[in-house]
């Protein structure tokens, strides 16, 4: 007997908020509507903490900004209709970047589905190719099956989304007969097989130039201890891709930094030249790979997944483990390599193609500000944002030393995520410190939660690089439309931090990079939820920048047709 | 490249939907569908597609899906396939 069942008679709305109690869940995201009142109204006496967005989108958002940072279930909640078409962005966020998140929306009551009623949609059919599963409930006498099963599926293998679609009269319902809900078992991984793991050993004894190559799939896979360990044992350089970042502390000394198309040239000629690519939970995304053909074109591949999908998927793997990725590299942890010459040849290329922050001028430098940022922040500190040039800055120049504190949109690439994610995350983490570093495009697509941050008093803070434009659209434009700027004019941006002070939440604009220092320690010192409005060039680029469809080893650091520099290719200097 | 798929799918709303939306989602052209169900419900579904990518990855996608019971794959068996021409 729990809150939801002690005050009234259990309708299937009541058995719903039992359910996620049962679950472990304490806070959800959502906004009420017509075919979700019986599950609003089931909330009055339940123990959960409903957090009212302003938009279904901040709700989704929010509830994946909560599972990213936790590893728990995230859950929102929209009524139909419109409400549960909000919720879609969301959703397939947390798809293609594997958050676990159950998401309930309401339905018109089931004699009416299929008759086009008021805000009757069919999301269960919308969203079918953006969820890991989807239920539509028929009759409340499913509910114990269809709610264990979801949090199962989100939870279980590879995780995800998965949507419950309630038709109004499950919610209403009696459901005094049903047992009380009972969380299903999440089955572990296979281990993998012994003699793959025998073969892989083998080739890194044998291999002359190894990289290890790891994702976002190492935290997800609950695996970053065991990754540390086999890296820390064999000593191999390492290379991480956007969502792998963190999974080994940005200053060790076998980090070569993020691959791909604005990654650290250290880690793209490290693996361009290697003979050996050790990959742990990632996936050969094409921001990672650059043009797949020319990829690591000398090397053979060991590739560590929980998903035996992702395993050959885009590139042929010569020894395959799938399966349990924390026992795959504790079995290699015995693994030596005494490639002694490469190592070194890797740590002096680190060294000499580190990152530089003497831009010339007195405008502030995004990148030396979120290299600051990173260093006067906690250690713990959960930094989120949101996607473009500032996305990159802060892969490129924030240490992260966890991947759950690096909130980032990476494979869907969500304009407006950082705001709801943040959010999300704070309630999570509460006693964290919780940066949101978001582009003036971004922040406009979901500034509506600065509503529900204030209301909350979610000490979230807001890093608000403003360049009154499109920035990525706009380098791109530069670079590969030979500068035909089309629609990425944002100069007619509001006083962000005068918005900011409007809905109650205080906020500073700065656009000398003398002010940078003190603008930050006042951020961070500031109680509850504050805001600081950083104006920068329009011209910053994000560099280095692989073209697209180019290998990674052709590396622009700036725009040729401005300078004399040519696409660098091929070997490192030596 | 030709290949034939047999699956069990489950009697759930929107299986038979879920099944061949991922077969084209990942790149591969239905050719032939046939689908009978058995007398516990289940369906038994024969898929006949074509696509130069590799079957192997879409026979684990299709594993993965929640509805989907087994998965076999053979090399084009279009005269397999009945009920609907190839």
């Amino acid at each position: 007997m729990n809150a939801t069942t002690a005050t009234a008679p259990r309708n299937g709305a009541r058995w719903i908020a039992h359910a996620l109690e049962t679950e472990g869940v304490e806070t959800i995201f959502g906004y009420p509507g017509g075919t979700i009142m019986p599950f609003y109204d089931a909330l009055v006496d339940s123990t959960l903490k409903h957090i009212l967005v302003r938009h279904e989108q901040g709700a989704a958002l929010a509830a994946n900004g909560y599972a990213r940072a936790s590893g728990k279930v995230g859950v929102c909640v929209a009524t139909s209709g419109p409400g549960a078409s909000n919720l879609v962005t969301g959703i397939a966020d947390a798809m293609l970047d594997s958050v676990p998140m159950v998401c309930l929306t309401g339905q018109v009551a089931t004699p009416l589905i299929g008759t086009d009623a008021f805000q009757e949609l069919d999301v269960f059919g919308m969203t079918m190719p953006i969820v890991k599963h989807s239920f539509l409930v028929r009759s409340v006498d499913d509910l114990p099956r269809v709610m264990a099963e979801a949090f199962r599926i989100a939870r279980e293998g590879r995780p995800g989304p998965v949507l419950v679609d309630l038709p109004k009269d499950v919610q209403v319902n009696d459901a005094s007969h049903l047992p009380d809900h009972v969380p299903a078992a999440v089955q572990p991984p296979p281990a993998p097989a012994d003699a793959a793991l025998a073969e892989a050993l083998a080739a890194i004894a044998g291999a002359e130039k190894p990289v290890v190559y790891g994702g976002g799939g190492i935290a997800l896979a609950g695996a970053v201890d065991a990754f540390r360990q086999f890296v820390e044992a064999s000593g191999i350089p390492t290379v991480l891709t956007l969502r792998g970042l963190g999974a080994l502390p940005a200053n060790h000394a076998n980090y070569l930094g993020m691959l791909g198309m604005h990654g650290t040239r250290a880690a793209n000629m490290a693996v361009q030249e290697s003979d050996l690519l050790i990959v742990v939970g990632a996936r050969f995304d094409d921001r990672a790979t650059g043009k797949l053909a020319e990829f690591a074109p000398f090397a053979r591949v060991i590739h560590l997944d929980a998903d035996a999908y992702e395993i050959s998927k885009l590139r042929t793997a010569d020894i395959a483990i799938p399966g349990d990725v924390t026992t795959g590299l504790q079995a290699l942890t015995s693994a030596r390599s005494t490639c002694d010459a490469w190592k070194a040849r890797c740590a002096s290329h680190r060294e000499r193609f580190g990152f530089r922050y003497d831009a010339p001028g007195a405008d502030i430098y995004a990148p030396a500000l979120l290299k600051r940022l990173s260093e006067v922040a906690p250690s713990d500190t959960i930094i989120a944002c949101d996607v473009g040039q500032h996305q990159m800055w802060v892969a490129q120049h924030c240490k992260f030393n966890h991947p759950r504190n690096h909130l980032t949109s990476g494979a869907l690439g969500t304009m407006g995520f950082g705001l709801p994610a943040a959010m999300g995350a704070q309630f999570a983490c509460p006693d964290r410190t919780v940066v949101l570093v978001s582009g003036d495009g971004s922040f406009m697509m979901n500034v509506q939660e600065l509503a529900t941050i204030a209301r909350t008093r979610m000490p979230v803070k807001i890093v608000l690089l403003d360049n009154s434009a499109l920035g990525m659209v706009r380098q791109w434009q530069e670079l590969f439309f030979a500068e035909r700027y089309s629609e990425i004019d944002l100069s007619d941006n509001p006083d962000f931090a005068a918005l900011a002070k409007v809905f109650g939440i205080p906020a500073r604009r700065i656009d000398q990079r003398d002010q940078v220092d003190d603008a930050l320690a006042e951020l961070l010192a500031t109680p509850g939820p504050a805001m600081l409005h950083v104006a920068i060039d329009i011209k910053a680029n994000v560099w280095p920048l692989v073209p697209p469809n180019h290998a990674n080893s052709s590396m622009l650091e700036s725009n040729p047709a401005k300078t004399v520099t040519e696409p660098t290719s091929h070997a490192i200097p030596a | 490249m030709q290949y034939r798929l047999d699956l069990i799918v489950k009697p759930a709303e929107g299986a038979l939907v879920r099944v061949i939306g991922m077969v084209e989602r990942r790149g591969f052209v239905p050719r032939a569908v046939h689908a009978t169900p058995h007398a516990d419900g289940r369906w038994c579904l024969q898929l006949l597609v074509e696509s130069p990518r590799a079957i192997e990855t879409l026979r684990h996608q299709l594993e993965k899906v929640y509805d989907c019971e087994s998965v076999s794959v053979s090399a084009d068996a279009r005269d397999a396939v009945t009920g609907v021409a190839a």
